[in-house]
């Protein structure tokens, strides 16, 4: 998406937050018939923040957006919205709301430029003045003239986001937003998102099933399967969880390595692994430093030491293995 | 909502609907093309035997053509822009992209209907310019309808057209489909409803029917045609009051239902 031409749609995100939850939810419930899509969710997302809303398919993640914009509504619990409640002020909360659910869809035989005028029309009088600085914002200026039939999947894309700047929105809801983008495509579009949250200061609530792109556009996440939420936080948070400062060593006499790590006050454990020594840090005594010491005072020649780094997909794959694994019942395991 | 606001969603309607080009063109076709058929088949008629036929144009022929026009052909097109105008943003997927501004649902329903109509009475003026142009032009000394009669029949054009073009809103909007509700709508006009019309048994329920509550405010007869034009509409007699309360029915019921529908559905 053109950075350098385009004209901010609004310099600085204003109104500044009355809380500081950009959504927030309490036992958030959606059935349809039988089956519970979204069960008790309790869901809080920080204002100024990239924060992705992460599951496989199906768990829940569109339904729960369906819900906070009111094209759905809940069979029970609590919304807030840019610290309004919904759907009781939605119109209010949605002012200032920009988003787009599952793909973005338009009028085909209208240009992009008629498409946002529709729109403007019913957000209202001031925004007719919006639909240049976002067409420009998002790079499709010089294609404004032409039908959307003719716009590829990621123009299409990038018109459903000047769709949204349109409202000046404190809150981008972006639903699997970098479908069918090309990998140029998906690293503008990274860009982007972190300049609305960056320099203009706006929420985007990204929800996605690409474990790697949350991890590299948000700041917070939350997990979400089967319409739970399983956990939710800072992205540093998450893909630890739980797990203790590993290392990875290569050495040149593994054995003896095995035996000085025994012995040190700062190992947990150490095993070999396919890629060499697998340390498990002591908690507390996190010192990677004080281990290659260790080493090379034992006669150790240390050819590598590097700390293991958690990724959200491994955390991620941790979280919903233990969940299938809990469904499956007890005999059937044994 | 402000009046401006109301204006802008209604522009925004009708642009939506202007720059549809298949549905307006198609819409053009059922409304001029029948018209034109007609003069030109009894021009050559009477050119090869004025005696046997009487002028294309004139009174006779002004009547014929509002025949063609406001009873039968019209009303095809008002259904096609109609169910384009309710179901238009379902179909195209953006009812739900509209519904996230926060604006209110009913408002979006709302402004569906003036955007038809304008679009709908734009097209019907132009046939009945056709119609017009007609008349005088084929009257062959023939005398000519007054000035009062071409614009009460240009006024009862736009009321049978646009009644028809807001139930079609009402009742796309109802089905969610374009297509369902023009295949419905157009059997109904033009099958059901004329069965239904000449089942004598069924007394002064046919009141009900649509096409003969709007024949009543015809300018012309529409049962008597001498034998020559197309015959066609009333065929049951009422009063005014009850033409009108009919009329209001449709109305009524197809508008309400469409709002409902458009207020409660999942978008």
């Amino acid at each position: 998406m053109s950075t350098e031409e385009s004209q901010p749609v609004h310099s600085r995100a204003s109104e500044p937050a009355q809380s500081g939850l950009a959504i927030e939810t309490h036992g958030l419930t959606k059935r349809f018939g039988e089956r519970t899509a979204l069960d008790g969710i309790d869901l809080r997302v920080p204002r100024g923040s990239a924060f992705g809303f992460l599951g496989p398919n199906g768990a829940g993640k569109t339904t729960i957006i369906r819900t906070l914009l009111g094209l759905t509504p809940a069979d029970a619990g609590t919304m807030q919205v840019l610290g309004l409640p919904v759907p009781h002020d939605r119109a209010r909360a949605l002012k200032r709301v920009g988003a787009i659910v599952e793909e973005p869809r338009f009028h085909m035989h209208l240009t992009g430029e008629e498409n946002l005028r529709v729109v403007a029309a019913v957000r209202g009088p001031e925004v007719r003045e919006r639909i240049a600085p976002a067409l420009a914002r998002v790079g499709l200026s010089e294609r404004a003239g032409e039908k959307v039939k003719s716009y590829s999947m990621g123009m299409r894309q990038r018109l459903g986001v000047a769709r949204c700047l349109l409202a000046d929105p404190l809150l981008l809801i972006l639903d699997e937003p970098t479908n069918g983008l090309d990998p140029g495509g998906i690293q503008e579009f990274r860009e982007m998102i972190r300049e609305l949250v960056e320099q203009e200061g706006r929420t985007v609530f990204i929800s996605s099933h690409l474990l790697d792109e949350v991890e590299k556009t948000c700041d917070a996440a939350a997990i979400v399967d089967r319409g739970k939420i399983i956990t939710q936080g800072a992205i540093t948070d998450l893909a630890t969880g739980g797990a203790r400062d590993e290392l990875i060593l290569a050495v040149d006499d593994p054995d003896l390595a095995l035996r000085t790590l025994s012995q040190s006050e700062f190992v947990s454990s150490a095993q070999r692994s396919d890629e060499g020594i697998r340390v498990e840090l002591a908690r507390g005594h996190a010192d990677a430093a004080g281990i290659n010491a260790a080493l090379v005072h034992a006669g150790v020649g240390v050819a590598r030491l590097e700390p293991v780094r958690h990724s959200l997909e491994q955390r991620f794959l941790e979280i919903t293995s233990r969940l299938d694994a809990d469904l499956i019942p007890e005999e059937v395991r044994s | 909502m402000s009046a401006t606001i109301a204006a802008q969603m209604i522009g925004a309607d009708f642009l939506k609907l202007r720059k549809k080009r298949g549905t307006v063109v198609w819409a053009l076709v059922l409304a001029l093309a029948p018209l034109l058929i007609f003069f030109i088949v009894k021009a050559l008629q009477h050119s090869s035997n004025p005696t046997a036929h009487s002028p294309a144009g004139g009174t006779s022929g002004f009547i014929d053509g509002l025949r063609v026009l406001a009873v039968f052909f019209g009303p095809l097109a008002a259904i096609m822009i109609g169910t384009d105008g309710g179901a238009g943003d379902l179909s195209a997927g953006v009812f739900r992209d509209l519904v996230v501004t926060g604006r209110s649902r009913l408002a979006l329903f709302a402004s569906r209907v003036p955007a038809a109509l304008a679009v709908c009475w734009l097209v019907i003026t132009i046939a009945y310019i056709v119609v017009v142009i007609g008349t005088y032009a084929l009257a062959s000394g023939a005398s000519t309808p007054t000035a009062g009669l071409i614009v009460n029949g240009f006024l009862f054009t736009l009321f049978s057209t646009g009644v028809l073009c807001i139930v079609a809103v009402g009742f796309s909007s109802l089905v969610g489909s374009r297509a369902a509700a023009l295949t419905v709508l157009i059997g109904w006009q033009l099958v059901a409803s004329r069965i239904l019309e000449n089942i004598e048994s069924l007394g002064s329920s046919r009141k009900l029917i649509l096409s003969q509550a709007v024949a009543h405010f015809s300018p012309v007869s529409l049962t008597d045609s001498g034998g020559h034009g197309p015959r066609g509409g009333a065929t049951v007699t009422m009063s005014t009051g009850v033409a009108v309360a009919v009329v209001l029915l449709w109305l009524v019921v197809f508008l309400a239902l469409g709002a409902w529908r458009t207020r409660t559905m999942d978008a």
